[in-house]
Parts: C-alpha cells; sequence; structure tokens
C-alpha cells in the first residue's frame, strides 16, 4: 500500500503509532484492543526489515498481557535452557555455564510453560517476528501502512497533532501520537524531548549470521529437541568496552560484538575489522566451524539507562521503546524487546485513557511517566543503574579477563612445584596489572552495582 | 578478507538520493573523521589523494552512528525514503 492510499481520502485516526518494531506494535495492538482506531507507521517494505538485535528475547509475561497465548504462537527459534559466560585471555578462556533441568525431558519446551522457570528466553530473527507480531495486531483492527517513513510532527511546537509523511502535503491527523521510531528517537528530538545522543550514551552492535544444520548446533552446544544456548563473551574486544555473542537460532547462529561507541571512537578500530578478528578467535573459531556466513547487519541501542532517558510525554505525544531508552546490559544479562514492549503496553494503556477522557494535554499525558516508573521495566534500568555505570571502566574488557585467565592457568597446571593457595595465586595473577587499592574499589563498585 | 565478504551479504534497494549528505567543507576542516573508522558499513573513507571523505550512501546499513561521532554538524542525516534502504532477512 502507498501512503497516499490512506492520506488522500482524509483519513484520521484516534492514535498513529511510528515504528512497527516491538514498542510500536505492542502499543497500536493494546491500543486496537481497547477500541480505538490506530495507524501503525513502518518505513521498511515489511516489520523487521530494519530492525536488529543479539538473538534472544527474554521469556517474560508481557506480550502475555496482548495475546494470552503469546509463547505458543510466537515464531521463535529456540527456547534458552542454557546460558554460558567465556571470559577470554591471552592464552586460555574460562566459561561460567548455566544448565536449566527441564530441556530434554520437556519436548514442547518454553510453549506457554510459564511455570519453566529455567527457561531464560528465545532465539528468534526479527523480520520474522515482527512481521508476525504487526499481522497480529493487524488481525486486531490496526491499520498497518508500510514502506512510510514519517518526516516528522505537526505541532512539534505545541500540542502534537499528526504525523507529516511522504512530503510537506502528505500529513495524517490524529490527536495522540505514539513514537517507537528506535533509538535515535528523531521525532522526541524534534519535539524538543531531548537534545540528541552522545557516543557514550550508545552501543553500537555488529552481527553476522551463519548458516549450520540444527544437528551440529545440538552437538557443539549439547542441545536436544527445542533447546537453545546463548554464550556470551568478555575480554575478545582488543581492549574496547564490549562484548561478544553466540545465539543459537533453529540452524543458524547469530554472531557478533557489541561496543560502547566511545570507546569504539577512542580505539579508533573499525567495528567489521574487531568482528573479525573475534570470529577467527581462539575461542569461537571452531564453534563456527563448516559454517557459512549468510548476513551481516549493525544497529545502535541506548546503553546508558535513566540518565539518557528523554521526557517522555508532550500534548499529544507518547515516546516507547528503544526511543525511550528501554534497553540495558548490566555485563552479566541484557535486556531490549520485554523491556519495549513493557513501555508499548504502558503507553497504549495511557492512550486509551487520554481518548476516553478526550484530553491529550501534557499534563495527562505525563502520567504516563508515573506509570511507567511503577513497572518492572522502569525499574530494571533503575535496579541496574549503577551496573551500567561500571561497564564504563575500560579495566573490566582488559586486565580483568587477562587476570582471570592467569589465575585459572596457575591453578590447573601442575609443573613439579609446590601448589599455593588461590589467595597467594590471585595475588600473582594481579600483580603488575592493577594496583590492589584499585582492585578492592573496583570490587566495591561491582558489589554496589549488582548486589 | 572476510570485511569484503560481511558487505557482499548485505542487501539492499537503493533509492536514487541520497538520504544522508555531508557537508564537505565542514569535513575538510575535521581533525578526527571519526566516521571513517567507526561506520560499521564502510560507507565513508579519507580520500588522501583528493583531500576529502569519500561517501557512499548505497551501503549503509541506517545505524546513526555517524550521526552520532560527528560532533561538526556536517551530516544532513534522515532515514531513506519509506520502502528503501536496507533489508535485513534474517537479523
Amino acid at each position: 500500500m502507498s501512503s497516499s492510499a490512506a492520506t488522500r481520502g482524509a483519513a484520521s485516526f484516534d492514535a498513529i503509532v511510528v515504528g512497527a518494531g516491538p514498542a510500536g506494535t505492542s502499543a497500536a495492538l493494546g491500543l486496537a484492543q481497547a477500541g480505538a482506531k490506530v495507524l501503525l507507521l513502518e518505513r521498511g517494505e515489511y516489520p523487521g526489515q530494519k530492525n536488529m538485535f543479539g538473538g534472544m528475547m527474554a521469556y517474560g509475561p508481557v506480550p502475555e498481557q496482548l495475546i494470552p497465548d503469546f509463547w505458543e504462537r510466537a515464531p521463535w527459534e529456540r527456547a534458552v535452557t542454557k546460558r554460558i559466560l567465556s571470559i577470554a585471555g591471552t592464552g586460555s578462556t574460562t566459561s561460567l555455564a548455566f544448565q536449566a533441568r527441564s530441556g530434554s525431558d520437556a519436548p514442547a519446551v518454553g510453549a506457554g510453560s510459564t511455570s519453566d522457570k529455567g527457561l531464560t528466553g528465545f532465539t528468534m530473527f526479527r523480520p520474522q517476528f515482527d512481521r508476525w507480531y504487526a499481522e497480529q495486531a493487524v488481525a486486531a483492527g490496526v491499520t498497518l501502512l508500510t514502506g512510510c517513513r514519517a518526516e516528522g510532527l505537526m505541532g512539534a511546537d505545541g500540542a502534537v497533532w499528526g504525523v507529516r509523511v511522504a512530503g510537506p502535503d502528505d500529513i495524517i491527523k490524529a490527536p495522540l501520537v505514539i513514537a517507537c521510531d528506535g533509538t535515535l528517537s528523531l521525532l522526541a528530538k524534534e519535539a524538543g524531548l531531548h537534545k540528541g545522543f552522545k557516543p557514550e550514551q550508545v552501543a553500537l552492535g555488529v552481527r553476522a549470521v551463519y548458516e549450520m544444520t540444527e544437528e551440529e548446533i545440538d552437538e557443539r552446544w549439547g542441545l536436544s529437541g527445542r533447546e537453545g544456548a546463548t554464550q556470551e563473551f568478555l575480554g575478545c574486544t582488543e581492549g574496547v568496552r564490549g562484548g561478544g555473542f553466540i545465539y543459537t537460532q533453529t540452524d543458524a547462529l547469530s554472531v557478533g560484538l557489541v561496543f560502547h561507541l566511545d570507546s569504539l571512537q577512542e580505539h579508533k578500530i573499525p567495528p567489521y575489522e574487531l568482528l573479525e578478528r573475534f570470529l577467527k578467535s581462539d575461542p569461537v573459531a571452531p564453534l563456527l566451524k563448516g559454517a557459512r556466513m549468510v548476513e551481516y547487519s549493525a544497529h545502535l541501542l541506548p546503553e546508558a539507562g535513566v540518565p539518557m532517558m528523554p521526557k517522555l510525554s508532550r500534548a499529544g505525544l507518547l515516546v516507547a521503546g528503544d526511543a525511550a531508552g528501554f534497553c540495558y546490559t548490566n555485563g552479566l544479562t541484557q535486556e531490549g524487546m520485554n523491556l519495549a514492549m513493557a513501555s508499548g503496553v504502558i503507553a497504549a494503556k495511557m492512550g486509551a485513557q487520554a481518548l476516553a477522557a478526550g484530553d491529550f494535554s501534557a499534563g495527562r499525558l505525563a502520567k504516563y511517566k508515573a506509570e511507567l516508573k511503577k513497572s518492572f521495566a522502569y525499574r530494571d534500568l533503575s535496579t541496574w543503574g549503577g551496573a551500567i555505570d561500571f561497564m564504563h571502566h575500560d579495566r573490566l574488557f582488559t586486565v580483568y579477563p587477562q587476570m582471570i585467565s592467569a589465575l585459572m592457568e596457575d591453578l590447573y597446571r601442575s609443573d613439579g612445584t609446590p601448589k599455593q593457595r588461590i589467595l597467594r595465586l590471585a595475588r600473582r595473577a594481579v600483580s603488575g596489572r592493577v594496583p590492589v587499592r584499585r582492585m578492592l574499589a573496583d570490587l566495591l563498585e561491582v558489589g554496589r552495582g549488582y548486589l | 578478507m572476510i570485511p569484503d565478504d560481511l558487505f557482499d551479504l548485505v542487501s539492499y534497494r537503493v533509492h536514487p538520493e541520497a538520504h544522508i549528505t555531508l557537508d564537505q567543507k565542514v569535513c575538510e576542516g575535521c581533525d578526527h573523521r571519526a566516521c571513517t573508522f567507526s561506520c560499521p558499513a564502510r560507507c565513508y573513507t579519507w580520500s588522501e589523494e583528493r583531500g576529502k571523505v569519500d561517501f557512499a550512501y548505497e551501503a549503509c546499513l541506517e545505524c546513526g552512528t555517524c550521526l552520532l561521532v560527528c560532533d561538526r554538524g556536517a551530516l544532513d542525516w534522515h532515514y531513506p525514503v519509506g520502502g528503501y534502504g536496507v533489508r535485513f532477512r534474517l537479523t
């Protein structure tokens, strides 16, 4: 459908949602379920065409608020029961593996069984998932317009009353606009809700997808049925603050790196070169042996938590998803899609209330932020604030992985000399790398961030 | 070499007009040229011969990295026209 088809007929809507990603589709679906006439705009030829993520969506109840049998129907690839954290040093890699007890005993693993506590998430492909999710919104009455770029807001300096699409004459009216236009958050910027982001507030993800047979993946990660694994890597980014990942899809692997953009800038190493070195590195290369690379992608993600969050509303406008900063990593885990969906669900709820009251004033829509603050999504961002800060220390990505490697090498080596206790080994691993006082201060900060 | 393989795997529907434009005068005065080593699609390259930044919008992955690393305001940055640009299939 072309954009003019919807606009020429002077169509007007109760709400326009910009961006058919997890936040936008959740907001549109929620509003439609409340009886609103909703237009969902997507600049890609289909939802998901422009979207990229690492590869796993956390398993949670949020989408079930909109689609009760969501997890049974959503087009996921594998149900993640195994999580591996690998710390790479020069001569060795040390890994910690979490393995849920369920898995092979439960062939229908993850299919809607909320009692499955060991299940942590689902791997998926966004072009497939986002497309399916938007179809659910369309089935609920949402009008989806694809191949349509939002050029700007109408009433950006006062109360927002619509969206400009293809040119200065193509205007779609609605008393409520929900901007879910991704990390750069261009519409919120136009509305004066933020002044643009800085490199230190975002991360850049680069990713390669490899084809590998289902059997080969099962064998390499010890999986069966539809079980999946994720493997995250620390110390593999040449000193750039960031980490690596492998997510198992059904018959493909999503492999990539995420870096703090400011650190990448300081190191002046192109991201694709870092990816190349990662793919050829000792801990990664054997896992990819025989696999064929089929796609490359890159994207920015918000990384600075609550402090980078724009103002989330003004008269006639709400902001949700990545555009509102709903994405985090604390070094041990990272979440984005389910937080984005949670913000979309709340935007729909507050939007429906505003529609019922016929009140789209700044004061009423400011209640959106108050409601978000009660949600796990906002609270998680806030909870991990200290860890997010700690993730900005270079040492975490350089000396500490090397130290852990050195310590484990000493611990496992039997070289005919008497063994030493762990503390002495640790002291040796530390010596010359980082002053003890500095390390104690870091440990204290880690403690504050995580505990 | 892997980087070339990477870029060959990306599919696009290229619009005849560039969605990002550079003000070359501003680029000439830039001393860090962060775009040339931060862009994940290698869209920006420094041409020593011509003393300017060469820019190929066709390979853009629409991530926004250049917009954030360019602190000189040399870019007029937009997403491509609806229905154009990068087409991820398995991301």
